[in-house]
């Protein structure tokens, strides 16, 4: 829009012009070329042109048995837990989305924090939950016998909690496309005495399928990419997937298996990409066919069933979102593992240890609040950046490096990690000083993986502003940095902030990116978390845990805070 | 008797004024569990005021990677190594990695347990037998009592992957006769599970969800003595053991605190804090704490160390073909 414009009298001289758009498609430029294509083009090169690699490695991994029983275990879990999700998911976005059920804002901020409480404390608060030394059960008499191994270790349960984290995602994407629903199809349908089973058998679920299927495509690349579930639930189920496998294998043997892990990473890489790329032609095809006229979203009446389907709803979250949570608390207020917890036992030593004694945990508190804090403040100026260039003729530039950052938020983070290690280990040319073992690896891996995330909000704001404005100002003769600091920032800074947060939270509750990029200095909060557990110390894990999801919550409510001025769509809980 | 006191305290007073010289920063990278390596620091650090250690624990396999990787992007930061095995430290000081440290005293030594050329430094006696949960309802006193279906079913082992003390009973347990690769073969086949490092099998057995398991002696009894439910079995066919050796890296920019560090924890007072802590000192004059036979009684299953460094990858891939991960 406003293309003949732009070559208006009224912009100057053509020299000036140059320092507006295209400088500031060359800064992004430059910024994509770190953070995507360096990173991506060094495990591509290593995979296909190292010694080992090429079509032989290829061939060789396919042969390895781990590997086949990693890849196998990656793809059953995925598919399953995505299919489980999108059922759960689909069903309570139906059920809350259409039905008039009371404090349905509140049940979708309780469905979203089933997203936001990261996987592998999700996984530790389950199995303290369910292991024969559940201090919740066992305050209760109800602890499996010893010698039962924890129901949740192996398939089961890295398939049931990977759903669980799924259902989030599918609940938001049938949400989003509720909104947009033509009401007058399934209105014709009951003026014409349809029952309304019938209505949502013959009428909306058919024009959900894209909506559903689209769910379905993202809960598998999230699962697929997932690190938490598996490493902590798999790996004593002897349940291995190909990132924990990738992840094991670097873990133990340091840089000399870079180059087979390169191998591994491009394999994955390439399901993931294939599985988005499937994900935006459904998308594309459900966003021409439903876009319908902004109106009220269609609403059913449950009539006297509402009751119980609210407390059972409510139960149903309960006890998904907070008897896990519990229990891990139960865990960090015992004095060991395997004690029962009661009022004589209770203690708070484990949070004295990690608030106080242990200096790992406070580098851990400050280097995770510092690098998600970083992380949320340059991504949000990236993306801010970004949605400006898309209504220049510049635009092409900006789409391609938003699809970079798509596809490196959809490969699995693993993926990212490892080429980050295998792009920045050397010391680079020029200066001698190695990246790896510094915050900035890590930063440089939360930007490329988190951009998606505040892109986002970002452009919807961006959609939204009235063309007018620019037309305006453009006419009265400003330039394009005037434009964009005195018209889109002050327009947009909200959606940016609340993009901020979103990368913020999630970079505070990451562990698969930092858990290979972390060294002594650099741990994060969750490398912490899950040393701690993988080392057999349940107690100080619990309590970290513990402190990490009460910070969660209360970047939830500042988020809501924020969001209470922006337009629908834009806080995922909220409209 | 008021003499003697008097003139120990004025050695130790000697002994700490040698070294009160040293001062900086130290960085240890360790394989020991959190608790034991924050009690060793504290205590170098209270006969050292000048100097602070800050630690980073992992499993030997682990820690050594990230040393690895380290070395690749040209920023070692460790000054001190003090890991699970001497195979490890082997190859380290083939490689030139490791700064020998001829002065280090060590006549107080066995010589078979010391590096000759003195690059690392014995500091414990480490070995990995059988625990069981004391509900358990097989006492198992030979490697072989394990294999029934049963038992298997019930049984968790520390990974080579991520446990320096579980690489070398590997090695150890393959090389004898009777057992071989088919033992774990048969353990895997059976359901056997291997997963973390020691601290995850004990916890593991300890709260039940395992019933066997193998171990490492000093956290076994050690913990049983605080009233775990769990019982360590030196097995009739023998124990494997490792040495938990320290070394000084080469690119340590601070060698006289670390050689202070090396000093101290090879000293009888060094040596005392291991025992006290429940480990079975190297120095033959320290009494073992309480829970363990005499040493001699001791069986330590022998094993090609040269072998197994050269065999280490291979090792460990046979192992991961097996187990998974």
């Amino acid at each position: 829009m406003g293309d003949e414009i732009g070559a208006a009298p009224g912009m100057g001289p053509g020299l000036r012009s140059l320092f507006g758009a295209p400088l500031l498609l060359l800064l992004v430029l430059a910024v994509a070329t770190v953070l995507f294509v360096v990173p991506l083009a060094a495990v591509l090169r290593l995979a296909v042109f190292a010694p080992g690699g090429g079509v032989d490695g290829f061939v060789a991994a396919m042969s390895s048995r781990s590997v086949q029983r990693a890849l196998w275990h990656s793809f059953e879990s995925s598919a399953l837990a995505a299919a489980l999700a999108t059922v759960i998911g689909g069903g309570l976005g139906l059920l809350i989305g259409l039905g008039d059920l009371r404090g349905r804002g509140a049940m979708s901020f309780a469905i979203l924090m089933l997203m936001t409480i990261p996987p592998h404390v999700t996984a530790i608060a389950w199995m303290q939950m369910t292991g024969p030394s559940s201090a919740l059960l066992q305050a209760f008499g109800l602890a499996p016998s010893p010698g039962a191994t924890n129901s949740l270790y192996g398939r089961d349960g890295v398939i049931g909690l990977l759903a669980l984290q799924q259902v989030p995602i599918v609940y938001l994407t049938l949400r989003a496309a509720l909104r947009v629903l033509p009401r007058d199809l399934a209105e014709a349908a009951r003026v014409n005495g349809a029952r309304p089973w019938r209505v949502m058998l013959r009428v909306i679920l058919p024009l959900l399928r894209p909506a559903l299927l689209a769910g379905f495509a993202l809960a598998f690349v999230s699962a697929l990419g997932n690190f938490g579930v598996p490493a902590l639930l798999g790996i004593p189920g002897r349940y291995v997937t190909l990132p924990v496998l990738m992840w094991q294998r670097l873990a133990s043997s340091g840089p000399s298996v870079l180059a087979d892990l390169a191998v591994l990473a491009s394999l994955i890489g390439g399901v993931a990409a294939l599985a988005v790329w499937a994900q935006m032609r459904l998308t594309r095809a459900y966003g021409v066919a439903l876009i319908g006229l902004p109106q009220q979203p269609l609403q059913m009446t449950l009539g006297r069933a509402r009751p119980a389907i609210e407390v059972g709803l409510w139960l149903l979250l309960a006890l998904v979102g907070v008897a896990p949570f519990l229990a891990m608390l139960a865990t960090a207020l015992v004095p060991t593992y395997g004690v029962p917890l009661t009022l004589d036992s209770v203690t708070l030593r484990h949070f004295h240890q990690v608030i106080h004694a242990q200096d790992v945990t406070a580098r851990a508190f400050a280097n995770s609040a510092g690098l998600a804090l970083a992380a949320g403040g340059i991504v949000a100026v990236l993306a801010v950046g970004l949605g400006g260039l898309l209504r220049d003729r510049l635009a092409p530039g900006a789409r391609c490096v938003m699809l970079l950052a798509e596809l490196a938020y959809a490969v699995p983070g693993l993926v990212i990690s490892i080429a980050f290690i295998i792009a920045f280990l050397k010391p680079l040319p020029g200066i001698g000083v190695s990246l790896y073992g510094t915050h900035a690896i890590i930063l440089g891996a939360y930007l490329a993986a988190f951009l998606a995330i505040a892109l986002k909000p970002v452009s919807v704001a961006y959609g939204a502003l009235d063309p007018a404005l620019q037309d305006a100002a453009r006419v009265s003769g400003a330039g394009f940095w005037r434009r964009l600091a005195r018209i889109d920032v002050p327009l947009v800074a909200p959606a940016a902030a609340s993009g901020a947060v979103l990368v913020m939270l999630t970079a505070w509750n990451e562990v698969t990116l930092s858990s290979i990029l972390w060294t002594r200095g650099t741990e994060t909060l969750g490398t912490v978390i899950f040393n701690y557990e993988d080392g057999g110390y349940s107690t100080l894990a619990s309590a970290m845990s513990v402190i990490s999801v009460l910070v969660t919550l209360a970047l939830m409510a500042l988020l809501g805070r924020v969001g209470r001025s922006l337009p629908p769509g834009i806080i995922p809980w909220r409209g | 008797m008021r003499r003697i006191l008097l003139s120990t305290l004025a050695v130790l007073g000697l002994s700490a004024a040698a070294y009160a010289e040293v001062g900086g920063k130290l960085v240890l990278y360790t394989s020991q569990p959190n608790e034991d390596a924050q009690k060793t620091v504290d205590a170098f650090m209270a006969a050292n005021p000048g100097v602070t250690v800050e630690w980073v624990r992992d499993g030997t396999p682990k820690i050594m990677a990230k040393f690895r990787a380290e070395l690749e992007a040209g920023a070692p930061q460790a000054d001190l190594l003090l890991i699970a095995d001497s195979v490890t430290m082997e190859g380290l000081a083939a490689e030139g990695l490791l700064m020998a440290y001829p002065e280090a005293d060590i006549s107080a030594y066995e010589p078979g347990i010391m590096d000759p050329d003195k690059a690392w430094f014995a500091t414990k006696l480490i070995t990995t037998g059988i625990v069981y949960n004391t509900s358990a309802p097989v006492k198992p006193a030979a490697y072989k009592d394990l294999l029934a279906p049963d038992v298997t079913a019930a049984f968790m082992m520390p990974s080579p992957l991520a446990s320096g003390a579980a690489t070398i009973h590997m090695v150890a347990l393959t090389g004898v006769p009777d057992l071989g690769w088919g033992f774990y073969e048969t353990l895997a086949k059976q359901g056997a599970l291997a997963d973390g490092a020691n601290g995850g099998v004990l916890k593991a057995v300890a709260g039940g969800e395992k019933l066997y398991g193998f171990l490492v002696d000093f956290l076994a009894i050690r913990e049983a003595a605080k009233g775990a439910p769990i019982q360590f079995v030196f097995p009739s066919e023998g124990v494997s053991a490792v040495s938990e050796p320290v070394a000084i890296l080469s690119n340590t920019t601070n060698p006289d605190a670390a050689k202070a560090f090396v000093d101290f924890l090879i000293s009888a007072p060094g040596q005392q804090l291991a025992a006290d802590m429940g480990y079975l000192p190297a120095h033959p004059a320290i009494t073992p704490p309480a829970g363990f036979p005499a040493r001699d009684t001791i069986r330590i299953l022998p094993f090609d160390a040269a072998k197994a460094l050269a065999d280490e990858a291979a090792n460990k891939a046979r192992f991961t073909e097996m187990f998974g991960g």
